[in-house]
């Protein structure tokens, strides 16, 4: 029975090293070892350049190309052979390269030696198993094929993005068996993502944000692939990432890091993964272990398929809750308030709300609280509806393709977080309220 | 060509590969099981499994020429010998402990990098009879410890 290239994967992390052999136009024979696979499909593979050796001058000279790969759960040995097809230098794959040779490098004490210079891509023309003894591998540690079937029974129960996003981060948690991860919404028009969820950490980080292109989530965001980390390294340590492309950018301001992002500063093993639907980029779903290697090939397809589902979900429940009917205008009466009162200070620049000195929210989220508090201080108005923001002049929202209820769960969550006494809650699809206890000041600036 | 700190080297707890090319410039390789070197220490001898080194082993009755590597996990500090006289020769059983020796150092250099003894225990089992011996003389060397050297040619030390 011939082998699937996708089930020998393990061998392509690096922990045994691979050998790769070539030959010069003589036939001089050339060996050399691989710092790391990286699997395409079940008929490519790429393999780093990084230097250029023998192997490279053999490679361009057409030489055929023979791999021997060792499983370090089995001891069992394959014997590949390669064609060289072509020699990517940037884009999803590069990325996905770069960002694990960093892990790679670091690990084996050759950060700044290891370089990335291309992705060389290779069709298998043949995988033969190496004659000799091997031993069972350990079982792995949860059938992920169970865990995206369970997964997928209980989003299919919710009925709001709300819902949704609970059920996400519970399903990763119970049966994926993730113990640290963030789920991050893109924000189109201001290149971000804006952290929306999260699990493990003793602060929430909920609306913390991290540009596009920073770092493991900020390089999935924009290259719209899963990258994945197995050692800890400094060069894709969110923290400094993020600053430096902050700076970088020259748009940051001080509140940009406002709220810290939550994180393991020590996470040795690190994986994003974009959530997309209908060819647009949703958001970004990151998980993370202090454990070397902690995600492998399974758990990346796993979370890639979880990641597909969520964003159908997603995008379903934003639209049903856009083109939610509008009620019946009516002003409730809202319940009387008293206690000091709160001081909420707008600023029309970034649209950022501050609570009594406190920051809150900026942008879209701060604009949608501006509204909501201003008609509530006019009118005493308390329901609101997702269409009826859409079409507010005053919010001008970025276009149909933001997430605008994703926007309305981070402000319902960091005013939950404050706890200040006002408070959003769902009462039906596309509706919500605001519920104020105290008397509010507010202030333009 | 191999001055004595290499010839120390690859008789050390290395990770060891050889390979030799068919007349269609196709390689094929297999790990080693330990090396000595004879003929003076002008020749280095590789200990192969054959029932795992078919191609490698025709391929060497064929061309002669051959590419060895020796990878020290724990530092990467790896070396390229090539031979252009390689022959494969008998077993001789007085050259077991060699082998012992070889698993026992490779074993005691990668288990504090984390990976299983049954593993590696596993990937060097052999029988006595089902090994060979690949003896050449180094004609050429290379340092392939990663780095700006790598790939520089050693030059011929006595």
């Amino acid at each position: 029975m011939s082998i699937r290239l996708e089930t020998i994967r393990e061998c392509f992390e690096g922990i045994i090293p691979g050998h790769i052999a070539t030959s010069d136009t003589e036939g001089i024979p050339n060996l050399a070892y691989l710092s790391q696979v990286q699997f395409v499909d079940n008929t490519h593979v790429a393999l780093s350049y990084q230097f250029f050796n023998r192997t490279r001058q053999n490679i361009l000279a057409d030489s055929p190309v023979r791999l021997l790969l060792t499983s370090h759960l089995t001891a069992a040995q394959y014997r590949l052979t390669l064609k060289y097809l072509r020699t990517e230098t940037a884009g999803p794959l590069f990325e996905q390269m770069r960002a694990k040779l960093a892990g790679i490098a670091s690990h084996t004490g050759m950060a700044g030696v290891f370089q990335l210079l291309g992705s060389d891509i290779y069709r298998i023309l043949a995988i033969e198993q190496v004659a000799g003894p091997t031993i069972a591998p350990p079982p792995p540690p949860l059938n992920y094929l169970t865990a995206l079937r369970r997964a997928t029974n209980r989003l299919a129960g919710c009925t709001n993005l709300e819902c949704l996003l609970e059920t996400a981060i519970d399903c990763l948690v119970d049966e994926f068996g993730i113990e640290q991860l963030m789920l991050l919404m893109h924000d189109e028009g201001r290149g971000r993502l804006y952290t929306l969820a999260s699990h493990g950490y003793p602060v929430s980080g909920i609306g913390s944000e991290i540009p596009v292109g920073a770092g493991v989530i900020g390089i999935c965001a924009r290259e719209r692939c899963p990258i994945r980390i197995g050692f800890m390294t400094s060069e894709y340590a969110y923290g400094r990432s993020v600053r430096a492309s902050i700076a970088a950018d020259g748009h940051g301001d001080a509140l940009e890091s406002a709220i810290p992002l939550p994180g393991l500063p020590e996470a040795a093993s690190q994986m994003a993964v974009p959530i997309t639907a209908a060819g647009r980029l949703l958001g970004v779903l990151y998980v993370e272990s202090l454990a070397d290697l902690h995600f492998g090939y399974d758990e990346e397809d796993a979370l890639v398929a979880f990641a597909a589902l969520l964003g159908l979900a997603m995008l379903h429940h934003q639209q049903a809750d856009d083109f939610a009917d509008e009620p019946a205008a009516s002003e409730e009466d809202s319940p009387p308030t008293g206690g000091p009162p709160l001081a909420v200070r707008h600023f029309a620049a970034n649209d950022s709300i501050f609570l009594d000195d406190d920051y809150l929210i900026k942008g879209v989220a701060g604009a949608i609280l501006w509204v909501l508090l201003t008609d509530f201080a006019e009118r005493r108005r308390t329901s609101f509806t997702n269409k009826g923001l859409r079409v507010d002049p005053r919010i001008r929202l970025p276009g149909v393709s933001d997430n605008l209820e994703a926007r309305l769960v981070l402000l319902q969550r960091r005013l939950e977080e404050r706890d200040t006494g006002i408070r959003l809650s769902k009462t039906g699809r596309g509706r919500f309220t605001l519920a104020v206890n105290r008397p509010l000041t507010l202030l333009e600036s | 060509m191999l001055d004595s700190d290499n010839a120390a080297f690859i008789q050390t707890g290395v990770s060891i590969s050889l390979a030799a090319s068919g007349g269609d410039r196709l390689p094929s390789m297999s790990r080693g099981l330990g090396c000595k070197l004879v003929d003076g220490g002008r020749q280095v001898a590789v200990f192969i499994k054959p029932s795992q080194s078919e191609e490698l082993l025709d391929n060497i009755r064929r061309s002669s020429r051959v590419a060895n590597v020796f990878s020290l996990p724990s530092s990467n500090r790896t070396l390229q010998l090539k031979g252009l006289d390689a022959r494969i020769q008998p077993f001789e059983v007085a050259d077991l402990p060699i082998i012992k020796a070889h698993i026992a150092d490779f074993v005691a250099e990668v288990l504090p990098l984390g990976l299983p003894e049954e593993v590696v225990r596993t990937l060097f089992a052999y029988t006595v009879d089902d090994l060979v011996m690949v003896v050449y003389t180094p004609v050429a060397a290379f340092s392939q410890t990663p780095g700006p050297k790598a790939g520089e040619a050693l030059d011929a030390k006595p």
